[in-house]
């Protein structure tokens, strides 16, 4: 422990004392926090710092290897840029989920156990869905419960994986699984990181409600729950060939949806499903290059994405809708919003120059070299739907196309620097990879800027525009909603409520019914039996007894009082008088 | 002054709007100096397999381009797309 600083610390103090300033000094301790954060990641060394034993169990807080490092790396300089954008947010409580969750990020990352991690793994979700409440509409409300119960659910998987992961090992150490050796425990935990990096058929959630949160707290969900657990695939599951295949189908499953929605924010959702993909791709494959094209993915992804959901933010703060169809012709009034959009737009189609061309492009060569032709295809024909949806049809209806008459201003200043920051570094990075290349996991020998690969993306994406502005009339956004695999447990959840209005209240109020006739009277005709075969047969021999059978079955008519609380009470004391006898036993 | 940049940016675009007749010609030899420029690369230390057929990339562009809004927006109108209010 001795000089290692979790970066996680500066977002927990960070947020408890950031009620006790205001004005101007909050805005500079909103963005001291996550500055200080980036100083002490630069200043870290590899090494395992934090260990514990707890409860037979090693646990081990700061595993600061590469692979955590490029992590931490964008997550820090994410939470600067996201804490820029989120400057003009007054409530408290907003920040403080927004630190906690970062933190959260942050700890479940440099965790070197399952339990560690589990814990930091739930700090995420529940401090995330307040991201999305803050909206405070309904849809936003019912959204975020939707998100929560989900990863709850997903929690569940990783839990149960765990214990039987403990039952199985006798540790809890989070290290590389080889497909081998998976059982069961090693597919639940596998689900569950699978359910919160939108792993399809458990990714519902994210278009769900990300199109509901806050306009600054969307920025930061984009960057910090799917790429959390696209690191720890990388380290646990690395090479599991069912990761290789989903996360494929992930690339071209996110690109199609992104292609039919309306919703700004919900196309860019898709496409966080999308890229997301390629990740999972990415580790799926496994060889080094693919790991590395995985991390690097993830880096440059955070940023433009961030950036996207920062451009649409701006245009949903200002106008008020984010959808396509109502906007339209705001070039002319948000041209620097449309700058920092476009910017964002170009980086994630992986135009030369932008960070998305250097960093996709090593996954989908590493699947070339393994020989899995088929997958380099789909992932291509998933590139030419991302310039399709996020390049070409969201720039095109919001900020071109019919003019709306909308006439917005520009957001205010602080958005602005958000997004220029945001589209200085995609563009660094796109223009010097080194500086991404150096910070990951393996050593880099891929060229990016070959003669092969620069044709290769721009014919893919200048024949992709020519298609576009020839079928343009076809892809016209329309005020739908799309299904999704969410409606298995909304529509399923409309049928639970039903049940239990139809049948199982019912049944209840019968079984009360018939618990009441027939139980207790049961009871007191036993009673009344015992009674009179005490009267008349040991009368004065066991006298009493009758009268305890008698009191009981009043006593537990008392008890039938039904309220909730008082079976919740009595439950309770139940469990301490089970607990406490059967330890007096041990 | 970053102001005026910004604006000579809305004036240029609304100038490429008004002359769109020559845009799309320029984007035209665009498209056309791609595919000579793709064709005139050596095909023995292709990137991929596939570079070793011509312009295997344009065909690809145009051919995925087309089936992607064709097949999501048929999918689209044949189920998916339901009113704003489906889920009440």
């Amino acid at each position: 422990m001795d000089s290692w600083i979790h970066p996680a610390i500066f977002f927990f103090i960070g947020a408890l004392i950031l009620p006790f300033f205001s004005g101007k000094a909050k805005k500079i301790f909103l963005l001291l926090v996550p500055a200080l954060s980036i100083i002490d990641v630069a200043l870290m060394t590899e090494g395992v710092f934090g260990g514990y034993h707890f409860l037979n169990a090693d646990i081990i807080f700061g595993r600061v290897d590469k692979l955590s490092l490029v992590f931490a790396w964008v997550f820090t300089i994410m939470a600067f840029l996201g804490a820029i954008y989120a400057l003009h947010v007054d409530e408290d409580g907003h920040h403080i989920a927004g630190s906690f969750y970062v933190g959260g990020s942050l700890g479940a990352i440099f965790a070197g156990d399952y339990l560690t991690l589990f814990i930091f793994w739930e700090m995420m979700a529940f401090s995330s869905v307040f991201l999305v409440w803050y909206r405070k509409e309904k849809k936003s409300i019912d959204a975020g419960y939707r998100y929560l119960l989900v990863h709850v659910f997903g929690g569940l998987l990783f839990f149960t994986g765990m214990m039987l992961y403990y039952y199985k090992t006798g540790n809890l150490l989070f290290e590389h699984i080889l497909p081998v050796d998976a059982g069961v425990a090693e597919y639940l935990i596998l689900a569950g990181f699978a359910l919160n990096a939108a792993v399809i058929p458990l990714h519902a959630w994210l278009p769900d409600a990300y199109p509901e949160a806050t306009v600054a707290g969307a920025v930061l969900m984009c960057a910090f729950t799917t790429k959390t657990a696209v690191y720890v695939l990388a380290r646990g599951f690395s090479g599991f060939e069912i990761l290789a295949i989903m996360g494929t189908a992930m690339t071209v499953y996110g690109v199609f949806y992104a292609v039919i929605e309306n919703d700004m924010r919900r196309v860019l959702a898709y496409h966080i499903i999308s890229q997301v993909g390629y990740m999972v791709a990415g580790v799926g494959i496994g060889t080094e290059m693919a790991l590395n094209g995985a991390c690097a993915h993830a880096f440059a992804h955070i940023l433009y994405k961030a950036l996207l959901f920062m451009g649409a933010g701006s245009v949903l703060y200002m106008v008020g809708t984010a959808k396509l169809s109502r906007l339209g012709g705001l070039y002319k009034y948000m041209p620097l919003t449309m700058i920092f959009y476009v910017v964002g737009a170009i980086s994630i189609s992986g135009f030369p120059l932008f960070s998305g061309f250097v960093s996709k492009s090593m996954i989908v060569a590493s699947a070339h070299e393994q020989g899995r032709i088929w997958l380099m295809l789909l992932m291509n024909l998933a590139g030419i739907g991302t310039f399709l949806s996020v390049g070409l049809k969201v720039t095109y209806f919001a900020f071109f196309g019919k003019d709306s008459g909308l006439k917005p201003k520009e957001p205010p200043k602080n958005m602005l620097w958000a997004m220029g920051l945001t589209s200085a570094l995609c563009f660094i990075i796109g223009v010097y990879p080194g500086a991404l290349y150096v910070l990951l996991p393996f050593p880099v020998e891929y060229h990016p800027y070959n003669l092969h690969h620069l044709s290769e993306m721009l014919q893919i994406l200048s024949f992709t525009g020519l298609v576009f502005f020839l079928l343009v009339k076809k892809l016209a956004p329309e005020d739908k909603m799309n299904l999704d695999m969410d409606i298995f447990y909304r529509a399923g959840a409309w049928v639970f409520m039903k049940i239990d209005e139809k049948v199982i209240s019912v049944v209840d109020a019968h079984w009360g019914e018939v618990y009441r006739t027939v139980g207790l009277s049961l009871l007191f005709k036993n009673a009344r039996v015992a009674n009179g075969f005490d009267k008349k047969v040991i009368d004065g021999i066991v006298d009493g007894s009758a009268m305890t059978v008698r009191s009981v079955g009043s006593l537990v008519r008392k008890l039938q009082t039904g309220r909730i609380q008082a079976y919740i009470g009595l439950a309770l004391i139940m469990f301490f008088l089970i607990v406490w006898i059967f330890l007096k036993k041990v | 002054m970053e102001w005026w940049l910004i604006m000579k940016i809305v004036e240029y675009i609304d100038f490429l709007k008004r002359n769109m007749k020559g845009l799309v010609r320029v984007l035209i030899v665009y498209l056309i100096v791609l595919v000579a420029f793709d064709v005139t690369l050596s095909r023995h230390d292709a990137h991929y397999f596939v570079d070793k057929i011509y312009a295997f990339w344009t065909l690809f562009g145009i051919v995925g381009c087309f089936l992607l809004i064709k097949v999501a927006k048929g999918i689209a109108h044949l189920f998916l797309a339901q009113n704003e209010d489906f889920y009440g």
